[in-house]
């Protein structure tokens, strides 16, 4: 019974909205890349490397802010060479893909020791501020403290327009769509690939960089693969922003049903309960949507 | 040898070199040594049997892990759930060599492997299900396939099978163990090599044949180089990919294998070690081809037992950078290699 009071509490979905922060980060920035034609599955070395940069570099410098712009600078140039495997040389998008997780797990798990000489965690920091323009608004406000949060509320909407309202977005749509009937209108196909790929690694950043925050500090494999869960979300979300943030949402209240049952003692075995995310991901590919259909040219260099 | 093999090893070897340019490169930035650290690395390595041994000892399971993935790999299945499939099969292995203690040798060896493969086989059936029928790409689900077996794992071995207070499975009896090779060669004394390496070599011959030389082999690189132009030749596409997810899933069961009988006895919970994500490093290096797989798990038991010796300089982390390196400038180089060849013969 208790669980249960717990579970329907307004902090329960205030927790909820929280741990959808960096699902949808990473749901948002991979469904830019494959409605461009490429897919990312490193989303979860990006976060993970943005996550490790912007606590490293916040303690190092004792400056979030520096940290935040380099933990963005960094993601990016990572996603230029990225866009470079993938869109100008054309190599396989998957593979390099794991090659970047790869690397970048090897990367933060070696600058960790090098830098910290500890193979866990680095030393704690003062995360990001909480958002205080919102936070003052009864009842709504437990929902608005976060600036990350707020922002996925915005880009519900911002990514909705920008793919389906602007040139920018229905010429993106056309690499991942059409590459040669873009081609034939002008469209510089290659450029805009590597532009999904660019707002992609922007991001995975943001949602690496909530983590980081989040906890106060970066610890070996933090991110657990939420990377994954997010491409997870995007494919159940068929590639649609809003549908995206119900299948974030449906991800993120497990985990916070994971956390108040760890909390409130249960007999259940906390493997059991760590392992539902995923559980749920196959469950939901095998039986509750229909055959999904990524963009049309997902996935095939151009 | 034919050009495509010669581009082939051109590229290989030129991504070995780019990738010890790049770690010279960082090793300097970070003020380190890299003449000392590479010649440490290689005398730990050649010094004697044992770190002969004990480099063998570390390919044995990579060989195993990455003739598996060959096959997906060859049949275009990007399966990256080696890590979670090998040690279900490992721990099932372990729990049926525990159980049926009463038969003989050989038979128990056979037997308990034969299971461990069938239930790797059977979880890597589930993603081939899901890409067959969902047409949902089998890397998201083999991912998340990894964390369910290895929770799962986790779940049933520390609740019903584990002695007590440890991450393992009892021991199994003395009499089931394999020969270890410094009995019959003194040379390799100290190290925990064991005949499992002779069967992996075995097993990549096998695999080789199975692949290259076989009717269901040519099925299997035929779907992986054109799906549709496979299904109008005749070929039972769908058929083909669960087959294949099923050999190649089973096949990296066989890793545990060097770890449960020629080494500790026990199943561990840990033991692989990521050698489920090594191996693709390894299998994508050798070109998928299991006679390149043994070199390149040579390679990276080099690069294993070598980042131990050299820990104290630099730590032993290195070699997980360097083998994210090798997979993207063996990627980079290989496809700038055929672009300059194939400029070649265009002019």
């Amino acid at each position: 019974m208790d669980i249960l009071t717990s579970i329907i509490s307004l902090g329960f979905f205030a927790q909820v909205l929280r741990l959808m922060t960096p699902f949808y980060l990473g749901a948002s920035a991979a469904n830019f890349s494959e409605r461009g034609g490429v897919i990312n599955i490193a989303v979860e070395g990006f976060m993970n490397l943005s996550a490790f940069s912007f606590a490293v570099i916040s303690i190092l410098t004792g400056n979030i802010a520096v940290g935040f712009i380099s933990a963005v600078i960094i993601n990016l140039m990572f996603s230029l060479l990225f866009g470079y495997f993938t869109v100008k040389l054309k190599i396989n998008q998957i593979v390099t893909g794991v090659g970047f997780n790869l690397l970048i797990a090897g990367l933060t798990k070696f600058l960790l020791v090098y830098i910290f000489s500890s193979s866990s965690n680095t030393d704690r920091f003062e995360g990001l501020p909480d958002f205080t323009l919102l936070g003052s608004i009864p009842f709504f406000g437990v929902f608005l403290s976060d600036y990350l949060t707020v922002f996925c509320f915005i880009l519900i909407f911002l990514s909705g327009y920008i793919l389906f309202r602007t040139r920018f977005g229905l010429r993106l749509r056309s690499a991942g769509e059409n590459p040669q009937a873009g081609e034939t209108l002008g469209i510089k196909i290659r450029s805009y690939r590597l532009y999904g790929i660019l707002i992609c690694g922007f991001l995975s950043s943001l949602g690496g960089i909530w983590l980081a925050s989040n906890q106060n500090s970066y610890s070996d494999g933090m991110v657990a693969g939420r990377g994954y869960i997010a491409l997870a979300a995007m494919i159940i979300g068929k590639w649609k922003p809003v549908n995206i943030f119900f299948a974030c949402l449906m991800f993120s209240a497990f985990e916070a049903l994971e956390i108040s049952l760890q909390i409130s003692g249960t007999d259940l075995p906390s493997q059991l309960i760590q392992m539902l995310p995923y559980l749920i991901t196959i469950l939901v590919l095998i039986g509750f949507i229909g055959k999904t259909k990524p963009p049309a040219a997902d996935g095939i260099p151009y | 040898m034919n050009r495509k093999s010669l581009i082939n090893l051109i590229s290989v070897s030129l991504s070995v070199i780019v990738t010890l340019l790049i770690i010279f490169i960082l090793l300097l930035i970070l003020n380190k040594d890299p003449f000392l650290i590479f010649s440490k690395i290689f005398s730990e390595v050649f010094a004697d049997g044992y770190g002969i041994g004990q480099t063998l000892f570390k390919a044995t399971p990579l060989i195993f892990v990455s003739c598996g993935l060959a096959v997906c790999f060859h049949a275009s299945i990007f399966n990256i759930g080696a890590e979670g499939q090998l040690n279900a099969g490992a721990f099932v292995t372990a729990l049926v060599a525990l159980k049926l203690d009463f038969l003989p040798f050989p038979l128990l060896i056979t037997v308990s492997l034969i299971c461990g493969f069938i239930i790797s086989g059977i979880f890597g059936l589930i993603p081939a299900y899901i890409k067959i029928k969902k047409d949902v790409s089998e890397v998201i689900t083999t991912i998340m396939m990894n964390f369910i077996i290895l929770a799962l794992v986790n779940f049933f071995l520390l609740d019903f099978f584990a002695v007590k207070s440890t991450m393992r499975t009892e021991k199994i009896s003395a009499n089931f163990m394999f020969l270890k090779m410094e009995d019959v060669i003194p040379f390799f004394q100290g190290s925990s090599l064991n005949i499992s390496f002779l069967l992996a070599l075995l097993l990549a011959f096998l695999m080789y044949m199975f692949i290259y030389k076989t009717g269901f082999g040519y099925k299997l690189r035929s779907v992986g180089f054109n799906e549709i132009a496979s299904r109008y030749l005749g070929i039972r596409t769908n058929a083909v990919i669960m087959i294949s997810f099923f050999i190649g899933a089973g096949i990296t069961s066989l890793a545990g294998m060097n770890y449960i009988f020629g080494y500790k006895g026990f199943y561990e919970f840990g033991f692989s070690n990521n050698i489920g994500f090594t191996a693709i490093a390894v299998t994508l290096l050798a070109r998928n081809n299991p006679i390149g797989i043994i070199f390149s798990s040579l390679l990276f038991a080099v690069l294993d037992y070598g980042g131990l010796s050299v820990n104290q300089l630099v730590p032993k982390e290195l070699m997980l950078v360097v083998q994210g390196i090798i997979i993207l400038s063996l990627l980079a180089v290989d496809k700038l290699v055929n672009n300059y060849f194939r400029g070649k013969i265009v002019s």
